[in-house]
């Protein structure tokens, strides 16, 4: 260890350490709750001020990290979601009476967890990544309203599940660190290389099983049936950061995985398998998501679906479609914080059922989050100009450019059919009438500037897409040498 | 003003300035109300500008905004505008303004959304129009969708949310299947160049491969992506269904966009893209088009003759308005395609006002069935002087625009296929009596309704709506030549003769 892998990991130290801190001060010091959110939000600026002005040195830690510009770009939207959801969270704590100062340790961590596991150059510190930091954090965070039936039901079910894809990726790679005798993902595929992966079953196993605990994080076809219950069980904040930060640094590692496997070798293996999936998860997400009258469960389907067409983007696997997938998921990320946001908002209350009917007429009413939400709408549709389009378009393009036209085709067949239950929410704002009634409870100005700042994203990296686009294509370039 | 914003002023002001009234206080309906026709009448200034400097003989676009969008995947915000988009850019800037008059009294809820999503949907139009890069001219042609499913889903009639949903998934099932060609299209750019680009200009040079069949021929295919997107929007029979439902559960205003510009989109779709990018395909495809053209004539017609609400009728009417412009675009001549494009203008002027018109009586009645009216020649003679001069360019009176390019159009297209343009001349016939029947129902039979004995006339507002497109009718009708010669050159150009 030199100090320089410290300076690399500088951000991931400060998150760790404040996280620690807001633990015990929560024990030690109860009175400064009030201002939890406001610390842990600011780590998080912090985290992401030292990421961008710090050095990106590449492999650290012998290899077991990568800190290369495509780590800065997750990292960056990881922190942000962390912010967002540091901001909404503590009205939604103080409102539900669930002002526990562990809340925001735990995010810091489960940031933390993200950040590693993109950034992981070995099997081993994928699952470290995963597993101790992400996931452990989330299922306390799911279980967050203690008693709550669905909030601890959503806990349970994704500790279960969670441990059973966890087990499946151990698996997974104890298999191919016995076929290849290392952890490092560029000597696996090295080894991978060298031999044909179909005499080789050991490495096929391995890559199946590891493909299947990734799989179930992404919550993809046929491994999505947790997804459901947990956001809607969760509460909205945790579901919102769980909606968007370990997918996103899901889908990264998986890139790194794939990019480092040469996917030329594997595309006869991989293609048609990873585009079954993707498709899968397109059309049950969107098709199921029709059916749905809670809003946070219709976001779970579309969330499946939003994961498929991200994973368009590494089937067409290349520069393409690397900087698809980079800019769908920060895309991903303003619109789903910006929907959870709202929808939070407007419920009448947490422990009932997010009814779409919740939202009859508040356009009217309520016409600045409503707008908000209407604009996430649309751009989770993918009608432009929203940021939403631009990503769609771009993951549809790198399938086009790879030759594969008609993922394509299936990809907007499917965004056709989500339109229906998008628009839906719409209608429910603007051409319902009103109930007469109060609404339940307004919401403060946090939620607000949240609602603003997504809403301004949503719209602002719409139009001007370039900005983003180009910070995706630098990460690329630094994966695909 | 440089020329060099020119074309960006048209297209973004009335975003804009809508933009900027989402920010003022719901109450303040007046203002909303006063900014909106300014801004929709500076846009129109900013379209006669652009025609004061426009060249006619020179095919190409002229005025031509080119700034870098997204470089690396060749997307330019691409703005130019040649004859075609000319006639289309001041069609939709004339009309702008007459659907704020018209609304100005009918639309009294929710003012704010309302002129703020027309000015959004106006932005759009005018995009589509004068866009030279197929990435922004879908960005536009996208941009549409929502203020209108607004516009029919919270100011609409009964139906209203089954009419809006209805437009929002029939739009994008056809365009959806667009975005995919036009990527497509891009990337068959790049395997013969090298370049990545999106702009329309160097689309024309990319040579699609014809291939064998259908599935097999990436052209082919191409050109059904793009002719689907369009037929949808125009419509084309069979995909009209959604049609009728949008137009009568529309407000008035929203029927008068719908009708005068979203669907000659379509038909501009078609006369742009389809046709010069595809051209064997278009060749190949053009049969069937005659005969759905001539289909949805003479469909149109019948089904309007058996209608019992006057707005239904017009609606129905715009098919077999619309199948005449098919004809003469896969005609394919040029008298037969300058004469479509003339039937563009003339289809937004005589059904603007027609609906403009049904919207005047439905806002003293609140009916609009035929049967609730007769003899409002003695109640109302303005209205019926207005209604009657909307009727006669509609079915092609001489003297009147419908006429020059109905009969553009059918002469165009009869040395090359004279069975199609003897049915589609029934259609004309079918006109005059589905139309003239309605007025003598409406204006002519005995005034049996005590309501309808004391309906005030015309106000000065609603003749002030329909004054400008009176106007147009008869100047096209008398003097097609000053609106047929800022196309020909362009006209000439596309379809390559």
């Amino acid at each position: 260890m030199n100090p320089s892998d410290l300076a690399a990991i500088a951000p991931e130290l400060l998150l760790v350490v404040m996280g620690a801190v807001l633990v015990l001060a929560d024990a030690f010091v109860p009175a400064l709750r009030p201002r939890f959110g406001a610390v842990a939000g600011a780590s998080a600026v912090a985290a992401a001020v030292l990421r961008w002005t710090g050095p990106l040195p590449g492999a650290v830690w012998s290899g077991a990290l990568v800190v290369d510009p495509l780590a800065r770009f997750v990292d960056s939207y990881i922190l942000v979601a962390v912010v967002l959801v540091a901001i909404i969270a503590g009205p939604y704590l103080a409102r539900t009476a669930a002002s526990y100062g562990e809340f925001y340790g735990l995010l810091l961590f489960s940031a933390v967890g993200a950040m590693v596991l993109a950034k992981a150059d070995s099997l081993l510190v994928i699952f470290i990544g995963l597993e101790l930091l992400l996931s452990i954090s989330l299922y306390v965070l799911n279980a967050f309203h203690r008693d709550s039936g669905v909030s601890l039901e959503a806990g349970w079910k994704y500790l279960v599940v969670g441990a059973f894809a966890s087990a499946l990726l151990l698996f997974g790679i104890a298999l191919l660190y016995g076929a290849t005798g290392t952890f490092s993902l560029a000597a696996t595929a090295r080894v991978v290389a060298e031999r044909p992966l179909a005499g080789n079953p050991l490495i096929l196993a391995g890559l199946a099983l590891a493909l299947a605990g990734f799989g179930f994080k992404l919550a993809l076809v046929p491994f999505h049936a947790w997804a459901p219950d947990v956001y809607q069980g969760s509460p909205t904040p945790v579901t919102a950061f769980l909606s968007v930060v370990p997918k996103g640094a899901m889908l990264v590692t998986l890139a790194r995985v794939v990019a480092a496997l040469a996917p030329q070798a594997l595309t006869p293996k991989w293609l048609p398998l990873l585009a079954t999936i993707a498709i899968a998860s397109q059309v049950l997400g969107n098709l199921v998501a029709i059916a749905q009258r809670d809003v946070k469960r219709m976001l779970a389907y579309s969330g499946i679906a939003h994961m498929g067409y991200a994973l368009v983007g590494i089937v067409a696997f290349g520069f393409d479609g690397l900087v698809g997938v980079l800019v769908y998921l920060a895309a991903y990320t303003v619109m789903n914080i910006a929907a959870f946001a709202v929808v939070s908002a407007f419920s009448e209350s947490e422990d009932e059922p997010h009814l779409i009917t919740d939202l009859a007429g508040q356009g009217w009413r309520r016409p600045f989050l409503s707008f908000t939400l209407a604009l996430a709408m649309f751009s989770l549709a993918g009608i432009p100009p929203t940021v939403g389009f631009v990503a769609k378009f771009l993951v549809f393009r790198a399938a086009v450019n790879q030759g594969l036209a008609w993922l394509a085709v299936v990809g907007v067949l499917a965004s056709f059919v989500s339109v229906f239950f998008y628009v839906r929410v719409v209608y429910y704002l603007y051409m319902k009438p009103l109930p007469q009634r109060a609404p339940a409870y307004l919401e403060p100005w946090p939620v607000r500037v949240v609602a603003g700042v997504c809403a301004l994203a949503i719209v602002g990296l719409g139009i001007f897409p370039s900005w983003l686009l180009n910070a995706a294509e630098t990460a690329a370039k630094t994966l695909l040498r | 003003m440089p020329t060099d914003f020119l074309l960006s002023a048209i297209v973004l002001t009335p975003g804009v300035v809508g933009l900027f009234l989402l920010a003022t206080p719901r109450e303040a309906a007046r203002l909303q109300r006063w900014v909106s026709l300014l801004a929709s009448l500076l846009t129109l200034a900013f379209a006669a500008v652009a025609w004061s400097r426009f060249d006619p003989a020179n095919a190409s676009f002229q005025l031509v905004e080119a700034r870098t969008w997204l470089p690396s995947v060749g997307i330019g915000y691409r703005l130019g505008m040649d004859g075609i988009s000319l006639v289309l850019v001041l069609l939709t800037a004339l009309l702008q303004p007459i659907v704020f008059i018209s609304s100005w009294r009918s639309i009294h809820d929710k003012v704010k959304g309302y002129v703020v999503a027309m000015l959004l949907l106006e932005t759009g139009v005018l995009g589509a129009f004068l866009a030279t890069d197929l990435f922004l001219f879908y960005v536009f042609w996208e941009l549409m969708l929502v203020p209108m499913y607004f516009i029919i889903g919270v100011w609409g009639g009964e139906r209203r949310i089954y009419a809006a949903v209805k437009f929002v998934l029939f739009t994008l099932a056809g365009s959806l299947l667009m975005l995919v060609a036009i990527i497509y299209l891009s990337f068959v750019f790049h395997s013969q160049t090298g370049t990545w680009s999106f702009a329309y200009e160097d689309m024309l040079r990319a040579a699609v491969p014809m291939g064998q069949g259908f599935w097999h021929s990436p052209q082919m295919l191409l050109f059904a992506a793009f002719a689907l997107a369009f037929a949808i929007k125009v419509p084309i029979f069979p995909l009209h269904t959604w049609l009728p439902d949008a137009h009568t559960e529309a407000p008035t205003g929203g029927s008068i966009i719908l009708a005068g510009v979203l669907l000659k989109l379509g038909t501009y779709g078609l006369l742009r893209f389809n046709r010069p990018l595809f051209p064997e395909a278009w060749h190949r495809a053009t049969p069937l088009f005659l005969i759905l053209a001539v289909i949805g004539i003479v469909y149109g017609a019948l089904v309007a003759w058996a209608q019992k609400d006057m707005k239904k009728l017009v609606a129905y009417s715009s098919v077999t308005h619309m199948g005449f412009i098919v004809l003469g675009l896969f005609a394919g001549t040029l008298t037969s395609t300058q004469g479509a494009l003339l039937q563009m203008v003339n289809h937004g002027l005589s059904t603007g006002a027609l609906f403009l018109l049904v919207g005047v009586v439905y806002d003293r009645r609140h009916t609009r069935m035929i049967e609730d009216f007769g003899g409002l020649a003695a109640v109302m003679p303005l209205y019926t002087g207005a209604f009657l001069i909307a009727t006669l360019s509609s079915i092609g009176l001489p003297g009147l625009n419908g006429f020059v390019g109905e009969f553009l159009i059918l002469t165009g297209a009869f040395p090359r296929h004279p069975a199609v343009v003897a049915v589609a001349a029934t259609g004309v016939v079918l006109g005059a009596v589905y139309m003239l029947s309605l007025v003598r129902r409406v204006f002519w039979n005995p005034l049996a309704i005590e309501a309808n004995r004391s309906l005030p006339d015309l106000t000065w507002r609603e003749a002030l709506a329909f004054a400008p497109l009176a106007f147009f009718m008869v100047w096209i009708g008398v003097h097609p030549g000053t609106f047929l010669s800022l196309s020909e050159a362009a006209v000439r150009r596309l379809i390559g003769g």
